[in-house]
């Protein structure tokens, strides 16, 4: 009796101490694992930013390190990208034709999905079916007379091929998602507001779109990722140095005809000039986004 | 009362039509006009601007017999995919259960897991020629300190297309987010019962988590097959000044037909190309369709 009333705490906090053990050691391989893989996806852009700041000697000595020294330090990759080139005028060149789409898309996009969604008229499943179906159609097979139709109605001197098509929408998969989230906004406040007279307009401006304000935002996020790193549009269509937005300048520059950013450190501020607006809007919004909220609410 | 309903029906009519009028406009002029333009340049010789002769079918025969180029193309496009796509899904798969696991700090390795995805092409582009260069490449420094046999990556034809491979694996934190928005759709009670039944974690993993994500794998499957097929700007910069690789050994379909359209100014010839991609991707997506029996739709959303 008084053996058992001895042994049994003692035995318990044995077991306990054990299973504790073996939790913390599960814990420790977890985070092990973790960082493991957070190191090896995210060295390349370390590194990335730390050679942008090296000198062009300090880089082509071997071995390769991986941070400058005081010596190695320099910024004469950044120097070459805005006082030898044009940097600064790719970047505004970017932001505009973004500017443009990240306005018009939400905007057009919000009309057709409310028609879509809230509104019952004869041609809705079928324009509807006609918007899906352009999703089969891939872009390889419509560029070439797409860009022969613009050129025939002289576009092709300026940007107006990478933002008038924002003006129909921007595309199936936006109006889609936005169609989806629509269709879970409640029609009573509708039914209320066209009670109390108000149009159909006044219904989608003051009613439906102050609620799409998480869908609306993820959009246009899209439509920022889409346009800033769009690559094939502008290498087509812009012709006149003066327009270049930054995909292009900087593949003209490090990989094509052009070649004036020789020196691996400045290729580097390069890239990281590029990226660094994205790496902004995407540490703004990190948390909406990689937690899934966002897609959750669009699959309500 | 009638005239008051049927007022209201035809301002609907307007209205639906008026609201909707942009998208189809867009779909009009953007995708269903250009598609049957495209069609029609396949059978001509054309140079986007005067000169229209109609050859027939001779773009078409010259695809599969003259040009020697487009089994390299096609079979390159082919490996890349039929390589990328599958280990996109796993590795996406897994880092996304990885990435669900209940742990303080999770949220972090999250954002560090899905950076690459956002850092855009052309900048991925350039920092892979340098990362996989044979000397001055820190992964041939990291080759020189494991011993591993001396690198050369992008430089030779037999080694570029597994380097470009390689590439991909940065950017599989973009699958991860798709799928950890279908893990918070499966039903948590399910997990319950099935850990009150004794079951461990692949247990769990096999018999739930896998069958019930099953739709969103599917879906995943369909739209990168048919993305990878016409993928274009990695490839481009990876490939160096001719967009080609070493001796063609990263000459990509869509890169081909950039070259025909916009290089050589064969507008039918790369349209035809193109007809030829898009039957290819028609059939590939009916195939999957067709075989689709292992996809599990559950009741309410299905």
């Amino acid at each position: 009796m008084t053996q058992t009333v001895k042994t049994g705490p003692a035995a318990a906090a044995a077991i306990h101490k054990k299973a504790r053990r073996k939790v913390l050691l599960k814990r420790a391989l977890i985070y092990a694992g973790l960082s493991l893989v957070a190191v090896y996806l995210v060295f390349p852009y370390v590194f990335m930013l730390s050679r942008s700041f090296m000198s062009e000697r300090y880089i082509s000595n071997l071995p390769i390190k991986f941070f400058p020294n005081a010596e190695g330090f320099s910024l004469e990759g950044y120097r070459v990208l805005f006082v030898e080139n044009n940097y600064f005028q790719y970047l505004f060149n970017t932001v505009k034709i973004m500017a443009i789409n990240i306005v018009a898309v939400p905007i057009a996009a919000s009309l057709c999905a409310y028609g879509f969604a809230k509104v019952r008229f004869s041609g809705n499943k079928i324009i509807f079916a006609m918007m899906m179906s352009t999703l089969m159609i891939p872009g390889t097979v419509t560029q070439v007379p797409l860009y022969v139709l613009f050129s025939d109605l002289g576009w092709t001197q300026d940007i107006r091929p990478l933002v008038i098509p924002a003006l129909f929408g921007g595309g199936a998969i936006n109006i889609f998602l936005l169609v989806q989230f629509m269709r879970n906004v409640p029609n009573e406040l509708e039914n209320a507001a066209r009670i109390d007279g108000a149009n159909m307009f006044q219904r989608y401006l003051f009613i439906t779109i102050p609620l799409c304000g998480p869908i609306l935002l993820y959009v246009a996020v899209n439509v920022f990722s889409g346009t800033w790193s769009d690559f094939y549009g502008p290498l087509i269509y812009l012709k006149s140095e003066d327009a270049y937005t930054l995909a292009v300048a900087i593949y003209y520059d490090c990989v094509g005809p052009r070649a004036d950013l020789n020196a691996i450190n400045t290729q580097m501020a390069a890239g990281v000039f590029m990226s660094f607006l994205p790496a902004v809007v995407f540490l703004v919004y990190q948390r909406k986004l990689v937690d899934g909220i966002m897609i959750g609410a669009i699959k309500g | 009362m009638q005239n008051a309903r049927l007022k209201r029906k035809l301002m609907n009519e307007l209205g639906g039509y008026l609201f909707t009028l942009p998208v189809l406009l867009g779909v009009l002029i953007f995708t269903y006009y250009p598609a049957v333009q495209s069609l029609i340049y396949s059978f001509f010789e054309y140079d986007g601007f005067v000169q229209m002769n109609p050859v027939g079918f001779r773009n078409f025969i010259r695809i599969f017999t003259l040009d020697r180029e487009t089994g390299t193309v096609f079979l390159n496009t082919f490996v890349y995919a039929v390589i990328t796509v599958p280990l996109g899904l796993v590795l996406g798969y897994s880092l996304a259960l990885l990435a669900n696991t209940r742990i303080r700090g999770i949220s972090a390795f999250r954002v560090l897991f899905y950076l690459p995805v956002i850092i855009p092409g052309v900048s991925a582009g350039i920092l892979w020629r340098d990362l996989f260069d044979p000397t001055f490449g820190i992964m041939a420094q990291i080759f020189r300190i494991l011993g591993l046999p001396e690198p050369t990556f992008f430089a030779e034809a037999s080694t570029s297309m597994a380097t470009l491979v390689w590439t991909t694996t940065w950017s599989m934190g973009g699958g991860m987010v798709i799928w950890l928005a279908a893990f918070k759709n499966i039903p948590a009670a399910l997990y319950e019962s099935a850990r009150l039944d004794g079951a461990g974690y692949f247990r769990q993993l096999f018999s739930i988590t896998i069958p019930l994500s099953t739709p969103m794998i599917f879906y995943n499957l369909v739209t990168s097959v048919i993305g990878t097929l016409q993928i274009f700007s990695t490839m481009i910069i990876a490939g160096g000044t001719s967009g080609r690789g070493v001796d063609n050994s990263l000459y990509f379909i869509a890169v081909k037909i950039y070259n025909e359209a916009f290089t050589r100014g064969s507008m039918g010839y790369a349209s035809a190309l193109a007809w030829v991609l898009f039957a290819i991707i028609a059939v590939l997506t009916v195939v999957m369709f067709m075989s689709n029996r292992w996809v599990q739709y559950s009741e309410d959303n299905g």
